[in-house]
C-alpha cells in the first residue's frame, strides 16, 4: 500500500470510463451498418469492469477492464428490399442497439470519468492541506 | 560571631557509564536504529520521488510524441509527482529545521 495510492485507483476508475466511452461511440457510430442476413449483425459493445481485488485484505486496488462483451449478433431483421444488401425475401439485418439508450450510457461515462478526476483534484487538495502542518510554526 | 573551620572536601569519585543511572537505558535502546534511520528513511523517500517523477516525464514524452493512450494518464502522474515533490522537500525541511535546531544549544 503506497503513500499516494488515490492516484492510481482514481486513474484506474477513469480509465474504465474512457474504455466505456470509446466502446459508446462506436456503437453510435456503427448504429446504422447493416448486413445482409447471411451474417452476424454489428454487436454492441458493452466494457466488463472488475474490482482489482484486495479491498478484503484492507488493500483497495482499484478497478480493471477484464474485457469487452459483444450483445445480440441476431440483430434486427429489417424488411428493406431496396437494399443492395437485401436477400431474396428483402430482409437485411441491423444491429440491436437503442439510441437512447447509449445516450445514457455515455453521460453514465462521462460523469463517471468526471467524477474519478474529481477525486484526484481532491486527493491533491487533501494532501497540499496535510504538507501545511506546522509550516507556520 | 564563630566561624567554623572548613572541613575537608571529600574525593570526587570516579564518573561511571551513562548508562548505570538506570532510567537512560530505555532512551539508549530507542535511539539505535540499524544503518542511521532517518538518513535512510529520507533516501528512501527521494528514491520514491525520482521513479515517480521518471514515470512521469516517460508520459510526458508520450504525450509530445503521440503515442499516449490516455490523456489523463499523464495529468494524474504528474500530479502525483508534483505531491510527491512537495512532501519530498517538506520532510527535508522539517529535517533541517530540527537540526538546527540542535544546533542552536547552548552547551
Amino acid at each position: 500500500m503506497g503513500l499516494f495510492d488515490v492516484f492510481s485507483i482514481a486513474g484506474s476508475g477513469t480509465n474504465l470510463n474512457r474504455v466505456w466511452l470509446d466502446c459508446v461511440s462506436d456503437n453510435i457510430a456503427n448504429i446504422n451498418t447493416v448486413r445482409s442476413t447471411s451474417e452476424s449483425a454489428f454487436q454492441a459493445r458493452y466494457v466488463v469492469a472488475q474490482s482489482a481485488d484486495g479491498f478484503a485484505a484492507g488493500d483497495p486496488k482499484g478497478v480493471n477492464v477484464t474485457g469487452i462483451a459483444l450483445g445480440n449478433a441476431e440483430g434486427r431483421v429489417v424488411y428493406e428490399p431496396d437494399n443492395p444488401l437485401a436477400d431474396t425475401d428483402g430482409y437485411v439485418r441491423r444491429p440491436d442497439i437503442d439510441l437512447g439508450d447509449q445516450m445514457t450510457q455515455l453521460i453514465q461515462a462521462q460523469r463517471g470519468y468526471q467524477a474519478n478526476l474529481a477525486v484526484v483534484e481532491r486527493a491533491t487538495q487533501a494532501y497540499q492541506t496535510a504538507l501545511q502542518i506546522g509550516r507556520n510554526a | 560571631m564563630s566561624i567554623t573551620g572548613i572541613g575537608v572536601v571529600p574525593p570526587v569519585g570516579p564518573i561511571g557509564p551513562a548508562g548505570a543511572a538506570g532510567g537512560i537505558t530505555g532512551a539508549s535502546r530507542v535511539a539505535s536504529p540499524q544503518g542511521g534511520g532517518f538518513a535512510t528513511s529520507l533516501a528512501g523517500a527521494v528514491d520514491n520521488l525520482s521513479a515517480v517523477q521518471a514515470k512521469a516525464d516517460d508520459l510526458a514524452v508520450q504525450a509530445a510524441t503521440g503515442t499516449l493512450t490516455n490523456a489523463h494518464d499523464y495529468l494524474i502522474a504528474a500530479s502525483e509527482a508534483s505531491l510527491t515533490t512537495q512532501m519530498t522537500v517538506a520532510v527535508r525541511n522539517k529535517a533541517i529545521e530540527a537540526f538546527n535546531e540542535i544546533m542552536r544549544m547552548p552547551l
